[in-house]
């Protein structure tokens, strides 16, 4: 028995997936790629395995995680050249390792995640404005946005303390901007980068058009080293 | 168009990936002039399609050949619906995303009347004329066999063809016809006369319906042309056995109705309960053998990864080798935590030995269907089932651990009485009873029986086609009397009619005129009648009184036997005279055997020269 942690990426094609859709996607990709995956006992045996993160529809990355324990040994090259041979245009395993025993949850190694955004800004936004717009938005002390809690009330959460960084730069194809987003995990908790963008748009005036067309990427999740 | 709709549409709607035609196992190909391209339209939502058996059948064998693309479409959701009209884009294809307009054929898989507004639905959205009669030359050829096409009637208006019977060697015939058509680069009319010389191919256009003026019903049924014949002959796969099965199924990424693998074990059922159609239109009997079921579900679970496998049939306890079949399965699955699944199975108490195998743990719901509360009324509709075999069956099931039954009945059956509806009461207590006389210690902790009660739809080709429906009041009146004969409260009760299964029994055994009907319908924005949330009655009787037709004529009339049907120019292989021995059997409250057990001469054996069942 053994546990394998492995990065993947996710792209275009299979951005819209919910984040159920893929762990269903995945459970049976471990089948069609023949890899023994161990089950839990009970009434109704479930398979071993987790994500560090949730992937909210429309979200394509560079860097997710996941794990997932095997009866038996396997080489980390084969689990990756099976599962990439079986795995649908859109998903593919970057690499693996084999994890030790005593190793914490992947959600709880959780550290930072860093955004790549492409978003339309209003006709009347130039881009100087913009990165004024977001300099005086990161010199805020304290930026309350509403937020649900588990009863369904709305609280004010104070969402400063997840943003390291916010920087913004053309793009040179489309009248988009692109905005970098560099988010930390306090307690396994983060803002999400919609949440961020609208609450821009709350504090010192709208810059941006918040629509479907947002494009929102993660570059790069970093967890801690020993997990 | 794909990448505009990715990129703005689909973040806008519910299930987006259901619309991208990306999943595990769908065909994408390169195509070229030459190229046969086929949309397989299911008239309803995408998860309720992709559960279906037959478009994965035809869908595969299809994409077999390297000159057909065989894509899917699926009815869109409201939400979906609403974006693809503000921005005037056509209904598509999902692999190519190509308009529905572009194609060669568009080929509806008809399987129960109350998606046939979803057809007229699609065919719009799809930029494609509604009335063959008006389509273009250079139009989708629209096409639909399934089930309901066995009285194609009410849709003859917006259908170019119809397949009657099994699909998998006709629609092959048809793929050749159009090579051979293309070639001789032929006319839209010239395609159909070809087409209806393939045996077991309608194509309505060809044929003129005449009424009486006074009583409505119909005088003659005629060819116009050499080349459509009398009467059309339904299709079926003599040898199951080899015959094509797909290894490769699509593996849907969102939850589907039946979100497994569906593997048929056999085809046909030789139980005759006057009121299934099923029974009756999918006859012979003709099953596969072990090693190929077994052979075959391992390469399927080897190219989807499902962990479920369900043995699918009209009555999957009467394959032959049912219990050495379980076994194996079980045997070889256990360790990979795929699990077996039985659906349709009869009331004995080897269905419980043999649950009782595939479920090793987790005693689920128990489903049985007795149809009817009294032995009377099982005999009328032939369900060979007595008040024993259920009482042993939810005894055995008792014991072993299950506490929550359900019962499905019918209502509205021919010659029912007020005491067949108290039957179901009684019934249900005796359900409770038998619960009771266990020990505290050896039965489940909670009892929960579940009465569910249908109303009764009468269909074509069953002994009962000639019968009126219930009316609304019947129903009501019924369904009030069965609630009130409930006494305990661990007995629950579920109903609903809408008024749905009148319609349904308006367009199961309608004619021509009802095309008028659907058209109105349509335009008043009818769509998914199955969704009880869409479904508006109030709609559909202003398309009937604006149409001049009366729905009560076709759904509550009883017929005479010498009426002309609307369905009588299709030969089921089963014949009217049996059926009609049948509907005065039930009368008298006489049932026929088994198949195997005795032979009742329906005329199948007769209909295919060589052909002898069971054995």
């Amino acid at each position: 028995m053994v546990k394998i942690q492995y990065q993947f990426k996710r792209s275009t094609p299979l951005r819209l997936l919910s984040h159920l859709d893929q762990q269903r996607l995945f459970q049976r990709a471990f089948r069609r790629a023949n890899i023994p995956i161990e089950y839990s006992q009970g009434f109704n045996p479930h398979p071993k395995m987790s994500f560090a993160l949730a992937m909210s529809v429309g979200l394509t990355s560079d860097g997710e995680y996941g794990e997932v324990i095997i009866s038996g040994d396997m080489k980390v090259d084969e689990f990756i050249s099976r599962m990439n041979q079986v795995l649908p245009n859109g998903l593919e395993i970057v690499s693996a390792k084999i994890c030790g025993d005593g190793v914490g949850s992947l959600s709880a190694a959780l550290c930072k995640s860093i955004y790549q955004i492409k978003i339309k800004i209003l006709p009347e936004i130039d881009f100087e404005n913009l990165a004024e717009s977001i300099q005086a938005y990161l010199a805020l002390p304290q930026i309350f946005i509403q937020k649900r809690n588990k009863r369904g009330k709305f609280v004010e959460k104070d969402i400063r303390p997840f943003i390291e960084a916010i920087s913004v730069s053309p793009d040179e194809e489309t009248d988009k901007a692109n905005i970098k987003m560099t988010l930390v995990y306090i307690d396994q908790q983060c803002v999400k980068p919609e949440h961020i963008l609208t609450s821009i748009n709350n504090q010192n005036g709208a810059v941006f058009i918040i629509d479907p067309t947002i494009e929102i990427h993660r570059e790069e999740l970093l967890i801690k080293a020993d997990s | 168009m794909n990448n505009f709709i990715e990129k703005n549409i689909l973040p806008l709607v519910t299930k987006p990936i259901t619309y991208l035609g990306n999943e595990v196992n769908a065909v994408h190909k390169t195509p070229n002039a030459e190229m046969i391209r086929f949309a397989f339209a299911f008239p309803d939502t995408y998860e309720v399609g992709m559960s279906h058996l037959g478009m994965k059948i035809l869908y595969g064998l299809l994409n077999e050949a390297e000159d057909i693309w065989c894509e899917r479409v699926f009815a869109p959701w409201v939400d979906m619906e609403e974006q693809l009209l503000k921005h005037n884009l056509p209904l598509y294809g999902l692999e190519s995303m190509m308009p529905l307009n572009e194609y060669d054929f568009v080929g509806f898989t008809l399987q129960y009347e109350m998606s046939y507004s979803n057809i007229l639905n699609m065919l719009k959205l799809g930029h494609i004329t509604l009335r063959s009669s008006q389509r273009q030359e250079d139009e989708p050829f629209v096409i639909a066999g399934g089930p309901c096409s066995y009285n194609p009637e009410p849709l003859s208006d917006f259908i170019d063809l119809f397949v009657i019977g099994e699909g998998e060697e006709v629609i092959l015939k048809i793929m050749e016809t159009h090579r051979l058509w293309q070639k001789n680069k032929g006319k839209r009319q010239d395609f159909l006369k070809m087409a209806a010389t393939i045996e077991g191919v309608y194509v309505p256009s060809f044929y003129e319906v005449s009424y009486d003026e006074n009583t409505g019903v119909i005088t003659a049924f005629t060819p116009m042309v050499a080349e459509a014949p009398a009467t059309i002959r339904k299709q079926f796969i003599e040898d199951l056995d080899t015959a094509y099965f797909p290894e490769k199924i699509v593996v849907s990424y969102t939850e589907t109705v039946h979100d497994r693998i569906s593997y048929e074990i056999f085809r046909g059922c030789g139980r005759g309960c006057r009121f299934c159609q099923a029974g009756m239109i999918y006859r012979p009997t003709r099953e596969k053998s072990l090693p190929t079921i077994q052979e075959k579900i391992r390469a399927l679970i080897e190219a989807t990864g499902y962990d479920e496998v369900s043995l699918s049939s009209l009555s999957t306890g009467d394959y032959s080798e049912i219990e050495m079949l379980i076994k194996n399965l079980v045997a070889e699955y256990e360790d990979e935590k795929v699990s077996i699944s039985l659906p349709s199975l009869r009331i004995d108490s080897l269905s419980i030995d043999m649950l009782e195998e595939i479920q090793k743990v987790r005693k689920a719901g128990l489903t049985l269907a007795p149809e009817a509360g009294t032995q009377r009324m099982r005999d009328v509709i032939n369900k060979g089932v007595t008040e024993e075999n259920l009482m042993d069956t939810v005894r055995t099931a008792f014991e072993k651990g299950w506490g929550h039954v359900k019962l499905y009945f019918m209502i509205g059956l021919p010659g029912e009485t007020l005491e067949d509806i108290e039957g179901i009461a009684d019934l249900g207590q005796k359900v409770v009873d038998e619960y009771y006389k266990l020990d505290r210690e050896s039965r489940n902790k909670s009892l929960k029986v579940v009465l569910s009660a249908s109303s009764f739809v009468p269909k074509p080709f069953t002994p009962f086609q000639w019968m009126g429906q219930n009316t609304r009041e019947e129903f009501q009146d019924k369904q009030r009397h069965l609630k009130n004969s409930i006494k305990d409260r661990k007995i629950s009760y579920s109903w609903h009619d809408s008024g749905v299964s009148f319609l349904e029994a308006v367009f199961a055994r309608g004619d021509r005129r009802l095309g008028l009907v659907l058209e109105k319908a349509h335009q008043k924005g009818c769509r998914f009648d199955g969704w009880g949330e869409y479904f508006d009655l109030e709609k559909w009787t202003e398309a009937f009184a604006e149409a001049g037709v009366d729905p009560d004529f076709y759904a509550l009339r009883d017929r005479s036997y010498d009426e002309i049907l609307p369905w009588d120019f299709i030969d089921t292989g089963v014949t009217k005279k049996f059926l009609q021995a049948e509907a005065l059997k039930a009368e008298a409250a006489v049932t026929t055997p088994f198949c195997p057990e005795s032979c009742s001469n329906c005329g199948i054996m007769e209909f295919k020269k060589g052909w002898k069942c069971n054995g």
